[in-house]
């Protein structure tokens, strides 16, 4: 009784306070009713029906949305045992194989090949901007980049090592199993194996380094030694001693993307580590394929030619 | 949102029959009890490290006439005469005892596991030899032969493939084996088989499915593999070589299958067909097993370590003046 009265004195008040009450008689009455408070229960009981089940409704069609057309995670693929199917064709977009930091567009080392042969620009890759270089090797560097005609492995088709073959300017291909974690590089063939049980110590130095790789979460970690001195970071001369230590981390961020990071580490070289961060792009065309580049026989003019036999006169 | 779609999937799991865990049991020369090891996928799990060395040759010696197959007995002493009695430079066929004893790498046959068989060819059927050339075939070689003669040292094109590091020849397809480093790695994943060799560290990603080969205009040194199952088999078709690849001689119309199938935990048996018109009268079919390593497969740095190439040709031309000073 008090409650209806309460009601009934405020909707008066509410009324004559200064609102404007629509001419038209329907939508008049849709305001009434929009403005006036339930004042009986019954209603407000109907009403609360509806708005429960009207809920109910809209709930449930976001969960059945949610299952019919799940949310893509950022790493939908799952090989069985839970982790992250990183199986496919990579590749970057970057210009880090040129140079890993920071540079402008400069022209190319052969006239011939006009805008071909140009240096494209591009964005440091690595965290910082810069290259901490100890002094003499910083001399060394300078002198590597006035050199790397002769002195890039790149040019004879030499194999390029980790990190750079994972953002040379051609597709990989990752084929992942529980134990081994397969990389094939369309560059030269490269490959890697990565040992995810048995790890052991790297026998011997390579081009490709020895990899134990191990699951944090999501990333896939990545621990390489066994690097030889023979490979660059990249065609500007930056590179590294026998001592180098890589630590690579790809995580999935999106159905078909990855990030990529390596952690560097080489006391002879470098005053302290640094690191590299860059995206990876999923060949996502149904065809697909990585195609050989098996550019030795590409180099044997330039590495062999001048003992060719000359014509005899 | 994502519980709740798994606990109903959860629900109809258990009503599903559960695939790929039937054991196959699969009668073999070893073990009976052996269960064929699966993936998920239902598939077999070849997956590891395997060797084909082998102390049989690809072709059957012509006194052994139609015998496909040894006794356990010949089997037993014909092995022991190839791996004991016979050094590392009797089987390579060299002069030079230093460089190609493979024993004191520990890379000799004797030395390493071998995958043995008691076939007397790795070409399996009654004659066990390579078919007849075309006679198109016949022509092409003897060519190719005295376009070569007297200019084997004229520049590296003109050295094998496998000096060259391009290619080695063991690699296949058909794999075959190799006076050492016979040793693969197979990695199952994302709808494909690879096949890791060691020399020269070659990937073939072959991809398990329906898919077309490459368009004829593309040509691989390796060829392009698809594969599928049939069965516990794995059958791989490679086409698109290209017409340097010479496998015995073969040209760019080469189709190689080949067939994978698991008959006991430390054995594949691994066959291949060989089929080209324009070089053999007929296809013909090889058989060797596969046997399980520890692995693992090492670096085979061929082009970065190629001394020999710049030596040779140094040689040669050194060589040849020489014989221009004697001749004066």
């Amino acid at each position: 009784m008090y409650r209806r009265t309460w009601s009934a004195a405020r909707t008066e008040r509410t009324r004559t306070a200064s609102v404007r009450v629509p001419r038209d008689p329907r939508l008049k009455a849709l305001w009434l009713k929009l403005t006036t408070p339930v004042t009986d229960c019954r209603i407000r009981v109907v009403r609360k029906a509806r708005f429960v089940r009207g809920a109910m409704v809209v709930v449930l069609t976001w969960f059945w949305l949610g299952c019919a057309f799940p949310q893509a995670p950022a790493n939908r693929a799952r090989t069985p045992d839970g982790h992250p199917d990183l199986s496919g064709i990579w590749q970057v977009l970057n210009t880090a194989n040129w140079d890993l930091e920071g540079h402008a567009a400069a022209p190319g080392l052969m006239i011939p090949l006009g805008a071909i042969g140009a240096v494209p620009p591009g964005l440091s890759v690595v965290e910082g901007g810069s290259i901490p270089y100890l002094p003499e090797a910083a001399a060394k560097k300078k002198e590597n980049f006035a050199h790397r005609l002769e002195l890039d492995p790149e040019v004879k088709c030499y194999l390029p090592g980790v990190p750079r073959a994972t953002y040379m300017p051609y597709p990989f291909q990752i084929v992942e199993s529980q134990k081994q974690i397969l990389i094939s590089y369309q560059y030269a063939s490269a490959a890697r194996a990565i040992d995810m049980e048995n790890h052991k110590k790297a026998p011997i130095d390579s081009w490709m380094g020895w990899s134990n790789g191990r699951w944090e979460g999501d990333t896939l970690v990545v621990d390489v030694t066994g690097l030889n001195d023979a490979t660059w970071f990249d065609r500007s001369g930056n590179f590294h001693s026998d001592a180098l230590h890589v630590v690579e981390r790809y995580t999935p961020r999106s159905p078909d993307t990855m990030r990529y990071e390596a952690a560097i580490d080489d006391p002879k070289v470098f005053s302290r580590p640094w690191k590299i961060s860059m995206i990876l792009y999923r060949h996502a065309e149904e065809n697909a394929q990585l195609l050989e580049f098996k550019c030795v026989e590409f180099v044997e003019e330039l590495m062999y030619g001048h003992w060719k036999k000359k014509p005899s006169q | 949102m994502t519980h709740l779609c798994l606990a109903a999937g959860f629900g109809l799991l258990a009503l599903a029959p559960v695939y790929g865990q039937a054991p196959a049991k699969i009668a073999s020369a070893g073990n009976k009890d052996w269960t064929m090891p699966r993936t998920t996928d239902g598939h077999p799990d070849f997956q590891g490290f395997w060797t084909d060395a082998s102390v049989t040759p690809l072709e059957r010696p012509k006194q052994l006439g139609a015998k496909e197959f040894y006794t356990p007995e010949e089997a037993a002493e014909h092995d022991r005469h190839e791996l004991v009695d016979r050094t590392s430079w009797d089987r390579l066929g060299s002069q030079a005892q230093v460089h190609y004893d493979m024993s004191q790498y520990g890379l000799d046959v004797s030395l390493v596991k071998v995958a043995l068989t008691r076939r007397t060819s790795l070409i399996i059927g009654p004659e066990g030899r390579i078919p007849p050339l075309t006679d198109e075939a016949r022509k092409r070689r003897a060519d190719q032969a005295a376009q070569r003669r007297g200019h084997e040292f004229d520049s590296a094109q003109n050295r094998p493939l496998q000096e060259r590091c391009i290619v080695w020849s063991n690699t296949g397809p058909p794999m075959t084996p190799a006076a050492y480093n016979s040793n693969l790695q197979i990695v199952q994943g994302g709808g494909y088989v690879a096949i890791l060799q060691e020399m020269i560290h070659d990937t073939r990603l072959i991809p398990i499915g329906a898919q077309p080969h490459l368009p004829s205009n593309i040509r691989q040194w390796l060829g392009d593999p698809r594969g599928h199952w049939e069965g516990d088999t794995l059958v791989v078709d490679t086409t698109n070589f290209t017409n340097r690849t010479n496998v015995f001689g073969s040209t760019e119309n080469l189709h190689v299958v080949e067939r994978f199938k698991m008959v006991d935990a430390d054995t594949i048996v691994y066959e291949f067909t060989l089929d080209d018109p324009t070089t053999w009268t007929r296809p013909w079919t090889a058989q060797l097993p596969l046997t399980r390593i520890e692995g693992p497969i090492f670096e085979y740095a061929c082009h970065e370590g190629n001394l020999g190439m710049p030596n040779t040709l140094s040689g040669a031309r050194a060589a040849e003046e020489a014989a221009k000073k004697d001749a004066k």
